[in-house]
């Protein structure tokens, strides 16, 4: 044990000094094969273009993939038929190389546009791109750039006015062209180097994102003479560019593929070592395949050394299962087995092939098993013994549990090892109830529910034995039975603000019960029987009017009409109407009864003289 | 003369049609814009403008002046400690509280401002370290711990207004990151994307000891807020739910799942943009007319027992443009103190609902109120006020044949009055003229 902590450590040490490390991303076929679709598309899309046409060309060159004769053909006419001469050096350039590439018949360059490249390599105001792209499409149709000591010149006080990474990276392109006069650029690689961004301690690349460190990085290894990176440098913007494999223009893929080709053929070509597929093998299983490649998964050239596992210790307690194994060939030139005859646990493997390693962090796999299990119910005072069922995998209660109140709910198991996850789940459709076993020093699990406390309304719940770890190949999700928990009260429903609430219509008040016809024609005439008395007695008696006058007949009319305006009032007037027609009829009628009253006081007067 | 007149017209004009687009991005760092590439880039083809700033950068500012300078917030930097510039919690709470919206993507790193902010919005995040762990549904292309879930679209919130299109026709989404928890009890809080019963936020490879702060179905991945101002929030526990890696993946669960070519999270992540950026479920009223039935004006009262016609027209945000919004579980309640009366407003054409009822007998000062308060919805609140009289003399019932006794009793006594009087006044009593003979 000792000499295995001691053989661990000293590894260690010996692993952090003076080894190079490595990547564990690569470019694997799945993403060649996303790539070649957007590529495709490109030269084959409903909108192409000429830079499009250009990526999709060189982004199926740098696959090595062929371009059909059909697209090929297609794509050169397109070409033919929309460049036009005078556009600016980049597009040219594009056309240029994509005409080449394609193996179009016939020339697209015309002197007139070969003419205007010249020009730009000999104005004072044309951009360091503009200079590149003039030199490169010169380069494209075999013709050297025209006076390299004057574009070496225009180049250096370009970079004097601007000497941003985008435009240091154009500079660094055009230089390789210009043969002797190009050496101005080596004593900007410290600078540029210097320029690099660490993100998380793991990647490094130049600000600007993938187009501007593809460009640099591509400038930087064109140039010759010089290692302009370090190992750990070239492996940390290898693993930026592998962070960028999502790209989904033609642009970003041809980049991509541009900076990572460069990268694998330099001197510093990281050492890509991961592991096929899951990093994870099985008890039955046992065989890791590891992949030993370059970035983009070719067999390394040269072989750097065997691949030995140099060891592999448990996560947990740090302890060397394994020591300095040979890694077996597998099917192919790259891939190579390690068979892990290990208990299931985790492990971190250092790999190392020749002087580059790695930290592999592996998992075994194995079934768990469940030895035993009991539920059942228990008195929560203890006075009745607990009744526990045993039940077997994958079997249900066959009758459901009644609980109550005064119960707890108690489950025990015991499994061949100790994993991460369990979990008695209770549920009905609404609630989800989750409780979790504890361990006890014999390695026994056990849940106990006191159901008074964590529930608060009746219900019927399935009961459920979730068990699940990392390294279990057998995670179990386990329906026990039912539980019938009844503590006389039941969940109210849950109101909710969202949605419709219930209508509300208002309740009339009902009109009150009102007294037969009948009866209020039998009263109504009962009313009216005074009045009717009053005529018929006074048409036995017999009237004599003879004092009437003329002259009381406007008091008459006029208290006649009070008694219509009270009716009218009655029937539909309202109070102020009602008023103002009273005060008129009402001064007439005082006047005129004043009149006649006054003559038959006169009258009376006179008859009493009599 | 003329030509700077039209250029401030035309500036005006850009101002104003990009005015609910303006985004301030925070990151981490600035590969982060590109490992989640396809999510900006549907922002930017939708008419974002979108101004990447890294989340420690000293010069942020969220106003100037007073004047809002973003109307949306985009926080992709989980492990962010302490914002740059005037921004911390305070200015992001006031941010929505004045009606900006913020989307925020943690992680099993998640820093403490973000801890806070989203404490203040009602979320709470597992600790340090913790991811959700699903030892049943992990992705074929997990790493071993199981953390890279496979999410179930029957795990989405049920709204096809926040996602776009119904949950069912959604496929299974990866996840990787930490759990969030909420309140059930909140109703503005949403749970947008939850785990599977299996799952857990947990430490990986450390014991569960205590009681996991988010279990089974309780586990929030993606949690939402609709603030009471329709300010919007999105909390995901996972920053690389919107990467183009977990975009372009494809979906197998390793207990011998069926496989998807590609994953939901495209999907859902880009209408969960368009939602929290309100290009979706943004309702408006256009107008609001009431008036008694047979009438086309609104009177200056109602009568009790009127018969009275609400119209309403809604509106809904669709595309930029307003559209009528159709449903038909719009109500009006019609409420003095406490509701008398909630119907359900008809129909009668595409936006436009109208609901006919009888007015209470019960007189006072009234409202129309429609509320809709729906999942996914911007909450539509519209009051009308109106004043309820009791009926006029006139309008009472006049001919009740229970009450003729009374009328024939009033009416006899008039008649009787009106005769007694001529009588009185113009009878000549014979036996007199004899006792003066």
């Amino acid at each position: 044990m000792f000499w295995y902590t001691f053989l661990g450590y000293f590894l260690f040490t010996y692993l952090t000094y003076g080894v190079q490390a490595s990547v564990e991303g690569y470019i694997s076929p799945s993403d060649n094969k996303k790539f070649l679709s957007v590529l495709i598309k490109s030269l084959s899309g409903d909108n192409v273009d000429l830079s499009g046409i250009y990526n999709g060309v060189i982004g199926l060159k740098l696959l090595n993939e062929q371009i059909g004769s059909e697209i090929a053909k297609k794509n050169c006419e397109y070409i033919q038929k929309s460049f036009k001469d005078d556009e600016d050096p980049e597009i040219i350039f594009h056309v240029f190389t994509a005409w080449s590439k394609l193996g179009c018949s016939g020339k697209i360059h015309k002197e007139d546009t070969l003419k205007f490249l010249r020009n730009v390599l000999t104005k004072e105001k044309s951009s360091l791109s503009d200079l590149r792209f003039s030199v490169e499409a010169l380069k494209a149709v075999g013709e050297n750039a025209p006076n390299p000591a004057k574009i070496s010149q225009l180049l250096q006080s370009k970079l004097k006015e601007d000497d941003s990474l985008q435009s240091l990276g154009h500079a660094l392109h055009a230089s390789v062209h210009l043969g002797s006069h190009g050496k101005f650029a080596l004593d900007r690689v410290e600078d540029i180097v210097v320029q690099l961004d660490e993100v998380n301690g793991k990647l490094l690349q130049w600000e600007g994102g993938l187009s501007t460190t593809s460009l640099l990085l591509t400038g930087l290894l064109n140039l010759e003479g010089i290692k302009p990176l370090t190992q750990i440098q070239a492996d940390k913007i290898a693993n930026y560019l592998l962070t960028r494999k999502t790209v989904q223009t033609s642009k970003g893929i041809v980049v991509l593929l541009e900076a990572i080709k460069a990268l694998t053929s330099s001197s510093v070509s990281p050492v890509s070592i991961g592991v096929i597929g899951k990093p994870s093998v099985s008890i039955e299983k046992p065989e890791l395949k590891v992949r030993v490649s370059d970035l983009l998964g070719s067999p390394l050239k040269p072989v750097p050394g065997p691949v030995v596992a140099v060891s592999a210790t448990r996560v947990v307690d740090d302890v060397v299962v394994l020591s300095k194994k040979p890694l077996s060939a597998g099917s192919g030139p790259t891939e190579f087995t390690l068979p892990l005859l290990l208990d299931p646990d985790h492990y971190q493997i250092v790999l190392s092939a020749g002087s580059h390693t790695v930290n592999l962090h592996v998992r075994v796999l194995g079934p768990v098993n469940i030895k035993s299990f009991e539920i059942g119910l228990a008195d929560v005072d203890g006075t009745s013994g607990t009744q526990l069922t045993k039940l077997d995998f994958p079997n249900k209660l066959t009758k459901g549990l009644q609980a109550d109140s005064s119960h707890l709910l108690i489950s025990k198991f015991s499994l061949s090892r100790s994993v991460h996850q369990t979990f008695l789940r209770l549920h009905s459709p609404k609630k989800e109830i989750i409780f979790i076993a504890e361990v006890d020093s014999n390695k026994l699990y056990k849940i106990e529910v006191n159901i008074n406390s964590e529930f608060t309304y009746s219900g019927v719940f399935d009961m459920e034995l979730i068990l699940g770890d990392p390294v279990m190949s057998n995670p179990i999700k386990w329906n026990l039975g039912k539980i019938d928990i009844n503590l006389g009260k039941t969940e109210p429903e849950l109101k909710s603000t969202k949605g419709p609430k219930p209508e509300i219509k208002h309740l009339f008040r009902q009109a009150e019960k009102r007294p037969s016809t009948t009866v209020s024609l039998l009263f109504s005439i009962l009313t009216a029987a005074p009045l009717l008395l009053l005529l018929i007695l006074w048409l036995k008696i017999g009237l004599n009017f003879s004092n009437f006058s003329v002259i009381s007949l406007p008091f008459h009319l006029g208290f006649g009409s009070i008694l219509c305006l009270f009716l009218c009032f009655w029937l539909k007037l309202d109070m102020f109407t009602t008023c103002a027609w009273l005060i008129p009829l009402g001064i007439f009628t005082f006047l005129s009864g004043h009149k006649v009253l006054s003559k038959i006081a006169n009258s009376k007067k006179s008859e009493k003289k009599d | 003369m003329k030509f700077p007149v039209l250029l401030s017209i035309f500036c005006i004009f850009i101002v104003k049609s990009t005015a609910q687009f303006r985004t301030l991005v925070l990151l981490d760092n600035q590969v982060i814009r590109e490992t989640h590439s396809i999510f900006f880039r549907s922002l930017i083809d939708r008419g974002y403008s979108l101004t990447y700033k890294v989340a420690d950068d000293s010069t942020l500012v969220l106003s100037k002046y007073g004047e809002a300078l973003y109307d949306n917030l985009i926080v992709f930097a989980p492990s962010v400690e302490e914002f740059g510039g005037v921004l911390n919690v305070d200015t992001l709470t006031q941010f929505i509280d004045d009606g900006g919206n913020v989307l925020i993507a943690g992680s099993s790193v998640t820093g403490d401002v973000l801890r806070e902010l989203a404490s203040e919005c009602g979320f709470e995040v597992d600790e340090e370290g913790a991811y959700v762990i699903d030892h049943l549904n992990y992705d074929v292309s997990d790493e071993g711990e199981h953390t890279k879930l496979v999410v179930d679209n029957e795990n989405l919130i049920d709204s096809s207004v926040i996602l776009g299109q119904p949950r069912q026709k959604i496929a299974p989404l990866i996840y990787e990151g930490t759990g969030l928890l909420a309140d059930t009890e909140n109703q503005l809080v949403l749970p947008l994307i939850t785990g599977h019963s299996t799952s857990y936020s947990y430490i990986p490879g450390q014991k569960i000891k205590e009681y996991p702060h988010a279990v089974g179905k309780d586990t929030l991945l993606v949690a939402g807020l609709q603030a009471r101002n329709n300010a919007r929030v999105i909390f995901s526990g996972s920053l690389s739910f919107f990467s183009d890696e977990f975009f372009t993946a494809s979906v197998q669960k390793a207990a011998n799942g069926q496989q998807y070519e590609k994953s939901g999270n495209q999907d859902v992540a880009i209408a969960l943009s368009q939602w929290v950026f309100k290009e979706h479920g943004q309702l408006r009223v256009k107008s609001v007319n009431h008036h008694k039935a047979g009438e086309s004006k609104p009177p200056s009262e109602y009568t009790i027992m009127d018969n009275a016609v609400y119209n309403i027209e809604v509106e809904i945000l669709n595309g930029g443009k307003w559209e009528p919004f159709v449903a038909n579980d719009i109500q009006l309640e019609f409420v003095r103190i406490d509701p008398f009366i909630r119907t359900i407003l008809k129909k009668t054409q595409n936006g436009s609902y109208e609901a006919k009822f009888k007015i209470p007998d019960v007189y006072g000062v009234y409202q129309f109120k429609v509320d809709y308060d729906r999942v996914g919805y911007t909450r539509l609140y519209s009051t009308t006020q109106v004043s309820v009289r009791p009926l006029q003399h006139t309008q009472y019932e006049r001919f009740i044949f229970s009450a003729y006794p009374y009328y024939t009793g009033g009416f006899s006594m008039m008649i009787g009055v009106f005769l007694f009087s001529f009588v009185f006044l113009h009878f000549k009593d014979e036996d007199k003229k004899s006792k003066s003979d």
